[in-house]
């Protein structure tokens, strides 16, 4: 099969399921039902950090999983810090805050605010950890953060209920974390060792979160493609082991090397 | 002494970084505290090492019209419109600057790691093959979690998102533990190496 047929397969299996809802049924996992109701349970008030963590390139991935817990943080009335710490985060996490508050009605310095971007996120994490202000002395539109009443009565982690990052790499108090498919096995053991409460897990994490909120997205969309396009895949890895058993049938089960050597 | 000075500042702040953490004083704090902060300063300032060496490196290319000079072309013609458009009007809201990103920059990343999708299609018909035992089991696994992670499994079969999960949660998240705690011991033994001075090939030269 050629290289081309292949690149049009992939296409037409991500096209089509966008264009055509195909509705396959999703279940929510246990990772993303534990971030749910860490956001749940807390009262109305409640101060919850979101670090956008995260570059441009995987941004159709996580926007969706922001999205969602961010309409979940706002319809619980609770109090939103958002922050980047990857430079690429603090456009797209500005935006996506700022968007979803205005759905909510939430008012700038007393429902939510947003930092901005520090470099070097280990010394940004540490420093928050001791006193935000002195990280962040202003916020993203250059207004002190004393001037702001949501911020006049968090000075560290110990006033933060639940902090939460929008990641795609490697990334403290309760943490949960919204991060790319490909990067989720990195947090199992974290969330084994109950270090993290919860984890949305990329388009899936975001289209279980969007059915637990009951407002359907790009997330629960996305999920179709990537059925059609998982099937896909699958069936050209058989097909391609079909040709391959038919085509050596000397050599199999037997290792690369063996067969060379023959 | 251009080697011996590094040593020394290594050795100091290693040291007082290790010690630190076990003495609660405001001194100590205070102390910490000044230095994350000029940490974050001297990160900034190895931004800027960074974008100077991208440009002298694709200015040379495109001077010396070396094969692809066209595309260091684009590159450094991207890196001189966002920053002149940042110190022009800002970065933020309704700024020709963010146009550029959420029209440009952010569209033609998520192009690139798209294209991942086809690529890895493409590979896994080439190269996926059940040559052996280990990598039939492999490839078994692979198919069981791909079919797990979307809802097409569930539709099929409940066994198959319940053997996904089952993956993930206990061999796969095992072999990260051991990935982590081999990670953690480097990192140790790389750090004392680095703060006693044995570790010297991060100050460059023989």
């Amino acid at each position: 099969m050629s290289r081309q047929l292949i690149f049009i397969l992939i296409a037409l299996s991500v096209a089509i399921p966008l264009v055509i809802r195909i509705g396959l049924p999703n279940e929510v996992t246990s990772e993303v039902m534990h971030v749910y109701e860490e956001i749940d349970r807390l009262e109305a008030g409640s101060v919850v950090l979101v670090s956008f963590d995260h570059e441009a390139s995987s941004l159709p991935e996580v926007k969706p999983m922001a999205q969602a817990i961010l309409h979940h943080c706002f319809a619980k009335k609770l109090k939103v810090i958002g922050l980047a710490l990857l430079a690429e985060g603090t456009a797209v996490g500005e935006q996506i805050l700022r968007a979803t508050a205005d759905e909510h009605q939430a008012v700038h310095g007393q429902d939510y605010v947003f930092l901005g971007f520090r470099p070097q996120y280990q010394a940004a994490i540490l420093g928050m950890g001791e006193d935000i202000r002195r990280v962040f002395p202003e916020d993203y539109s250059n207004t002190p953060l004393a001037r702001l009443p949501m911020m006049r009565k968090v000075k560290n982690y110990e006033d933060i209920c639940l902090i939460i990052s929008v990641s795609d790499g490697d990334m403290p108090k309760r943490l949960a974390v919204a991060t790319t498919a490909v990067m989720a096995t990195s947090f199992y053991p974290f969330l084994s060792s109950g270090q993290m409460v919860g984890l949305l897990g990329g388009l899936k994490g975001a289209a279980e979160y969007e059915m637990l909120i009951k407002k359907p997205g790009m997330g629960q969309r996305g999920m179709d493609a990537q059925s059609v396009c998982h099937l896909v895949i699958i069936l050209l890895v058989i097909a391609g082991n079909v040709g391959y058993f038919m085509k050596k049938p000397s050599t199999v089960g037997r290792p690369p090397s063996a067969a060379k050597a023959k | 002494m251009q080697r011996t000075i590094p040593i020394i500042v290594c050795f100091v702040f290693g040291l007082f970084m290790l010690i630190q953490f076990f003495v609660p004083h405001r001194i100590s704090v205070s102390a910490y505290q000044t230095v994350l902060d000029w940490m974050q300063i001297v990160f900034v300032f190895t931004l800027l090492v960074g974008v100077i060496s991208y440009a002298k490196l694709n200015a040379k290319k495109v001077t010396r019209t070396q094969t692809g000079w066209g595309y260091n072309l684009i590159g450094l013609v991207g890196l001189a419109v966002m920053v002149i458009l940042g110190l022009w009007k800002g970065t933020g809201e309704k700024t020709a600057f963010l146009w550029t990103f959420n029209n440009l920059q952010a569209p033609m990343q998520s192009t690139m790691f798209s294209l991942l999708a086809f690529f890895v299609a493409s590979a896994a018909y080439r190269g996926f093959r059940a040559r052996s035992w280990e990598a039939g089991l492999l490839l078994a696994i692979a198919i069981v979690v791909m079919l797990g992670r979307v809802p097409l499994g569930s539709f099929i079969s409940q066994w198959i998102p319940d053997a996904a999960n089952w993956i993930l949660r206990t061999p796969s998240m095992a072999a990260k533990r051991g990935i982590y705690i081999g990670i953690g011991l480097g990192t140790i033994s790389t750090s004392l190496r680095i703060i006693l001075g044995i570790e010297r090939t991060y100050l460059g030269g023989k």
